[in-house]
């Protein structure tokens, strides 16, 4: 038990006067009266004092109540000012008179005939009067009959008191019969003191680790920027190179080279945000023209129709990082290529809690001799598996860019199997006109769905227009839902 | 997308199992179970199997995929005699019609119901919104062949579906439900394409509306089919998906013999593929026998063809097989996805991040590193957060959205600074200070760069704050730079200064003007910058570009 300094400081003023009120003995050691109990306290805690707290209701005069003290109330003063009788319009010229009539007929000293005031005879001294004259000793009065009517008439008010009376205890006593250190504490330890060796002799001040400290909020990454670090971690660890790319396609990388046909209802205005502005189509893209008229050189039969470059040349907001994915295989044609991307896409949908205008994909493709439908959905095993989702099963699904197509669903413990993303190989209609001839393995996801099972959010809305409390209140690292 | 109505005790005599099997199997061909109801299942089925768009499809597949019938489904036509001529003047409208005779049809309300579903989800996935393909069914006994599919005068009139009196065509765009709904697709033409019989009663407008002359009712014995659009191949495939379809539910059909052409065959197209290609795609084992047995399940004809190839016959209602590919899709999926044993493949390579999210990441820690919290903001905005809050002109390079589906959405941002300050709007009730920062994506004239910027809020923030932010964002990223003083309008003037770099402005910071403050309704002082990130030593050339 290691007293601080103020706690002694207090038992050797105590000692001799065994108790005292704390006030007298924030005199004596001549600091604040809050500050001797805050010491009391602590010893009291270790049981050196006893603390009493006494609560005592006063009364104190107001500014009307101060104005009559030593003069008796306005109605006694008015009752003496005259003889037996006054015509009232003389008694009205006293200062008093507005109140001191009032009372004095309530109090029945007096009676009003014909505009003459008499004394009735019977003007007792009542105890409101008495507790009043008590002001003349002190500036306080204690409770008592007639204060309460002092109180109503708004002469005195209430005023509450609160005094401490500390008292050594037996332990108190022997502790300082032992001696006390009395030398002073520091607050700081500083340079000089560190190298003169001067703090292996001081007294520091002990701090009381139950109080809280004062808050801190460190400046940190968004918790969905974090899930997107972790997601872009795991692609690179596993082997694969990163994509980066404009926000704006032109229709061309966006649907065309991904074999979508020209009237395919994710082109309509309706689906997709279009710009005004055209973008050239690349060298070579007549390829993708014959591949969509009638399938090129491949077992395919195109969609038939015909072709339209203009339609190709529109800029959209790209629907899907795809469009990338495409360009990357387009400027490595030759195997391997392991690449994944992760970028904002935009949909042409009102926004909702579950619906967004932009989210983020997470998008992998896979190029290389001899891979196949297997590898994929070995893929989509492992990144779900290391993001976290240890259940992973396959159904067939629709894309129209790749051929065989599989939807995967991930366990959700509370949800059961949620579908997570889409999957396939690459039509060859996509890869044949850009000189690739292995198959290629692609899947993607929105990973503001994963944003939303891993932080538990309601509200999609909340990742874009956040609320700077969540940020601050999510933990940096959270482990895992 | 097409959603199915599946009514259990229809589905399971068709099918010939109980609907347990059926609702636990059905996904597993490629479909997503929406609801499960006491005497009924809805289904979506992908758009590129308009063929599932009925009960009689979705069985048809199902006896295959179970097991209890495989096979090419064999489809048996006679001639009706009745013809149809098309007039060549619609050569430039809607120039393709299809059709045939659907005898002996049984039809009670619930059948009725369930033909104009599929005609309606085949208008909306081969005939894409009955611009490529719309589909009329008639009451053939209330008309008399021959036919005639003519480009009409506009002010023709007839009694069209659901009305009572007469309208001419011009009349019925204007104020028939349907017409004002597909106006569209015809109203630029002179003339309008009509279905006519010997006559010249009118059948059918298409793609707008029937008359009502031929209503399809429960006393309909026999039907009259006609197709038009501006697509053959999609006019036959709803063709053939409808004949089909009826075929399966016990009605015959008939051929009906337009300009010469007999049709529909409702026979199948060939195609020899290669197992050994299927083989490798799919990572599967697979014999000549084995890979024939699977197809079958998947009511495809198939045979060996040697020993290397199958000889496949595709049921005339399978639109979706474009390629051989296409093909070993349904071996995948008779062989079954759970079956398929998942593995990673050999190859190696070493992974590359890109030196876009690189920078970015390096933002992140400095920005962090000075305490502040990072925000994620929309990329689509307005101009009056963009450039009226901020004092600014609009940048000519503004990017606006064709269609924007809110006033609060209409451009992409070309900076990111004006997103923070409505961040700090909406966290206005939260505890100051407050330090945010975003690093992201901006768009101008179609080029995608990226670009960080920060703002603190507090009663003492204010240029000196600015200033040692930039300066230690610009240190960190290895930026050389010089400060002028800026005439950027969304700050104070004397309290603002352009961060230049090898001579070109990059940057800006300052404490922001109160009139902005007060454009987005803030309290207290902002120190703020921005930094365009293509200045940044490393960055890559050219930029993101469509």
């Amino acid at each position: 038990m290691e007293l601080t300094l103020n706690e002694k400081k207090l038992l050797v003023v105590l000692g001799p006067m065994g108790s005292a009120d704390a006030a007298a003995l924030a005199e004596k050691m001549d600091t604040r009266r809050e500050a001797v109990v805050q010491y009391a306290n602590l010893a009291g805690e270790r049981g050196l004092v006893d603390v009493e707290k006494h609560v005592s209701r006063r009364y104190a005069p107001t500014e009307e109540g101060r104005a009559y003290i030593g003069k008796g109330l306005p109605e006694r003063q008015v009752l003496e000012s005259f003889e037996e009788t006054i015509p009232m319009r003389d008694l009205q010229s006293h200062p008093l008179a507005k109140i001191g009539i009032g009372w004095m007929r309530k109090k029945g000293w007096i009676a009003i005939r014909d505009g003459v005031v008499q004394k009735t005879g019977n003007a007792a001294f009542g105890p409101d009067e008495a507790a009043f004259a008590r002001f003349g000793e002190s500036g306080a009065i204690a409770d008592g009959e007639g204060v309460a009517d002092l109180a109503r008439r708004g002469l005195v008010q209430e005023e509450e008191t609160v005094t401490y009376t500390v008292s050594i205890t037996p332990r108190g006593r022997e502790l300082l019969a032992g001696g006390l250190d009395l030398q002073e504490e520091a607050g700081t330890l500083t340079r000089e003191q560190i190298l003169s060796g001067a703090w292996k002799d001081l007294p520091l001040r002990r701090y009381d680790v139950g109080k809280l400290p004062k808050r801190a909020y460190p400046g940190k990454t968004h918790p969905y920027q974090r899930l997107i670090d972790e997601m872009r971690r795991v692609l690179l660890d596993m082997g694969f190179t990163e994509m980066a790319g404009g926000i704006v396609q032109s229709s061309f990388w966006n649907f065309d080279a991904l074999f979508q046909p020209q009237d395919h209802p994710a082109r309509e205005m309706q689906d997709t945000f279009f710009l005004g502005e055209r973008w050239p189509l690349p060298a070579g893209y007549e390829r993708v023209r014959d591949m969509h008229e009638h399938g090129g050189e491949t077992s395919s039969t195109g969609w038939g129709g015909t072709w339209s470059a203009a339609k190709a040349e529109q800029c959209v907001l790209r629907t899907h990082t795809t469009s990338l994915s495409i360009q990357h295989l387009a400027e490595h044609p030759k195997p391997p290529v392991k690449a994944f991307c992760i970028g904002r896409v935009y949909r042409r949908e009102a926004i909702d809690p579950t619906h967004l205008a932009e989210f983020e994909q997470l998008e992998g493709i896979v190029m290389d001799e001899g891979v196949n439908f297997r590898h994929l959905l070995g893929f989509l095993k492992e990144f779900y598996g290391k993001m976290g989702f240890e259940k992973v099963r396959f159904r067939p699904g629709y894309f129209p860019y790749t051929e065989p197509s599989v939807e995967p669903e991930v366990y959700v413990d509370g949800l059961g199997w949620v579908e997570l993303g889409g999957a396939g190989i690459f039509r060859q209609e996509v890869t044949a006109p850009f000189g690739i001839e292995h198959p290629v393995l692609a899947w993607g996801l929105g990973i503001s769905r994963v944003a939303m099972l891993r932080l538990g959010l309601r509200d999609l809305r909340q990742l874009y227009r956040s609320d700077v409390e969540w940020i601050r209140e999510t933990p940096t690292y959270g482990g895992r839902r | 997308m097409a959603i199915i109505t599946l009514p259990y005790r229809y589905l399971e005599r068709l099918t010939g199992t109980d609907r347990q099997t059926i609702i636990d199997r059905v996904p597993m061909i490629g479909a997503d179970i929406e609801r499960i109801e006491e005497d009924h299942v809805d289904v979506e089925f992908f758009p590129d199997r308009p063929d599932l768009y009925s009960p009689e499809g979705v069985a048809r597949a199902m006896r295959g995929f179970l097991g209890i019938e495989e096979g090419l489904p064999v489809y048996t036509v006679r001639p009706s005699g009745i013809t149809f001529s098309v007039d060549p003047g619609l050569a430039d409208i809607r120039p393709y019609l299809g059709s045939a005779v659907i005898r002996n049809v049984d039809l009670d309300e619930e059948a009725i119901e369930s033909l104009m579903s599929l005609q309606e989800a085949l208008h909306w996935a081969v005939g894409r919104g009955r611009g490529k393909v719309a589909i009329g069914v008639h009451d053939l006994d209330a008309v008399t062949p021959p036919f005639r599919y003519i480009a009409s005068p506009r002010d023709r009139s007839f009694v069209p579906l659901d009305f009572e009196q007469e309208m001419t065509l011009d009349e019925i765009l204007t104020d028939h439900p349907k017409g004002r709904d597909y106006a569209r697709l015809v109203e630029n033409f002179p003339r309008f394409p009509l279905i006519v019989d010997a006559d010249d009663q009118v059948l059918s407008f298409p793609p707008i509306i029937n008359g009502e002359l031929t209503r399809v009712t429960t006393a309909t014995k026999n039907i009259l089919l006609d197709c038009t659009g501006t697509d053959k191949k999609a006019v036959m495939t709803a063709v053939n998906i409808i004949c089909t379809a009826l075929i399966e539910a016990g009605a015959t059909v008939e051929t009906v013999t337009v300009d010469g052409q007999e049709m529909p065959t409702l026979a199948p197209a060939e195609r020899v593929v290669s197992v050994g290609e299927c083989a490798s795609l799919l990572g599967l084992p697979l014999t000549v026998q084995e890979m024939a047995r699977l197809l079958a399940r998947m009511r495809f004809g198939a045979e060996p063809d040697g020993d290397s190839r199958v000889r496949v016959l595709v049921p005339c209602y399978r639109a979706d097989i474009l390629h051989d590919w296409d093909v070993f899709e349904d071996v995948a999926i008779a062989y079954g996805f759970e079956n398929f044993d998942a593995a990673l493949p050999a190859t190696s390579t070493v992974a590359q991040e890109h030196p876009i999210p690189a920078i970015a990441g390096a933002v992140r820690s400095v920005m962090t590193g000075l305490g502040y919290l990072e925000m994620m903001p929309f990329t689509l905005t307005n101009e009056r957060v963009l450039y009226a809050n901020m004092q600014r002109e609009p940048s000519p390079g503004t990017l606006r959205l064709l269609h924007p589906i809110s006033e609060e959405q209409t451009v992409v941002r070309t900076d990111l600074l004006p997103l923070l300050m409505e961040m700090l709007l909406s966290n206005k009730h939260r505890e100051l200070p407050q330090r945010l920062f975003a690093v992201g994506d901006v768009v101008e004239a179609c080029v995608t760069s990226q670009q960080v910027a920060a703002v603190s809020i507090h009663p003492a923030a204010d240029f000196s704050e600015a200033y040692a932010a930039a300066d230690v964002l610009c240190r960190e990223l290895s930026l050389p730079y010089t400060v002028t003083e800026s005439d950027d309008p969304a700050f104070l003037d004397g309290r603002r200064g352009d961060i230049i770099v090898d001579g070109r402005k990059v940057g800006v910071f300052g404490e922001i003007h109160p009139a902005v403050l007060t454009a987005f309704d803030l309290e207290h002082p902002v120190a703020a910058l921005a930094l365009d990130l293509t200045a940044v030593p490393g960055y890559p050339v050219p930029p993101g570009t469509p």
